[in-house]
């Protein structure tokens, strides 16, 4: 019978992930994945452009309850408002479906993308605390920013945003990293890119 | 390089251009088309949402507002779609500055029609 141990090998290996990350192996034609990788920028550049222009429907609701103080699902500033409640989840969906053709963008085992997987994560607990919310306010109705039922909602958020981001950098260095995209014209951003480019970003120690 | 099950032309391994070409499927140079009808379809949809405001809400939803709104929105839609087109075809030998033209152009004037002559 054969006992499990950890090899030698296994080590080295560890080491080479780490010293090497920037420059995964090549398990697509390099063609194919900066189209793949493109395809999935054209869906997160229409999610922005969405998310921009939510951001703009704040004011313009603000406007609208300038003049109308009750509130109504179906006002305009609401339909637009609420047009990225389905926008974003179309879009992420369909990033998540797409990039399976994608090697660099899988997760461990060839799961979902570990940012997506915190995403999801993050906004999960955001939902569990909308429940968590409405309990404490049945008690409380001020809303003040710091109170506990809110703690849930604002880390969920944080969770959510970071591996989203996590994601949108990881396409878009892959794209630098295959020569599609130019890195920043600044040169520590660029001597970022240089160094990510042979394997240094993540380590100084191990060369 | 190895292959995905079904390309490549069997024991030999190797991949030839037309096995990348089938597995590229419609290359993201030749999306300006479909992207530019996307943008127009936003722009159109982004009206109709100021539009209820125009006909249906003038009292709630101050014509100004709505033509405000209009205004910022399409720089945003614009930027993007100028993005969209931009980045798929850098790297090729494609070039759509014309399209972008003629269709930033048009959303200006659509745009300037609907502030000065709408809901006034």
């Amino acid at each position: 019978m054969r006992i499990h141990c950890f090899q030698n090998s296994y080590f080295i290996f560890r080491i080479n992930m780490l010293s090497n990350m920037a420059q995964m192996p090549a398990l697509i034609p390099k063609e194919v994945e900066i189209q793949r990788l493109k395809k999935i920028w054209l869906i997160v550049i229409a999610m922005g452009s969405t998310a921009a222009s939510v951001e703009v429907d704040n004011f313009v609701d603000g406007s609208l309850h300038q003049t109308s103080i009750r509130d109504s699902a179906f006002t305009p500033a609401h339909w637009w408002l609420y047009s990225h409640f389905i926008t974003l989840p179309l879009g992420w969906g369909a990033s998540a479906i797409y990039d399976r053709k994608v090697p660099v963008l899988r997760g461990p085992n060839n799961s979902m993308n570990t940012g997506l997987k915190m995403t999801i994560l993050g906004y999960l607990a955001t939902m569990f605390t909308i429940g968590v919310n409405e309990m404490w306010h049945f008690w409380f109705v001020e809303e003040i920013f710091a109170v506990p039922n809110h703690w849930m909602f604002n880390m969920g958020v944080v969770v959510a945003f970071m591996g989203a981001l996590a994601y949108v950098v990881r396409v878009y260095a892959r794209l630098v990293e295959l020569g599609a995209e130019t890195p920043g014209e600044n040169p520590y951003v660029a001597e970022m890119y240089k160094m990510a480019l042979e394997g240094k970003l993540y380590s100084r120690a191990i060369p | 390089m190895t292959l995905p099950k079904g390309f490549g032309s069997g024991s030999a391994g190797g991949s030839s251009s037309a096995d990348i070409e089938r597995m590229i499927g419609k290359r993201v140079e030749n999306m300006t088309g479909m992207i530019t009808i996307s943008f127009w379809a936003a722009l159109i949809a982004t009206f109709g949402g100021t539009a209820a405001g125009y006909f249906y809400y003038p009292w709630a939803y101050p014509t100004a507002s709505g033509h405000f709104a209009f205004i910022v929105l399409t720089i945003i839609e614009t930027i993007g779609y100028i993005f969209c087109v931009k980045v798929m075809e850098e790297g090729s030998n494609k070039n759509s500055n014309g399209i972008i033209g003629a269709s930033v152009a048009g959303a200006v004037v659509f745009v300037l029609f609907v502030s000065l002559y709408v809901g006034w």
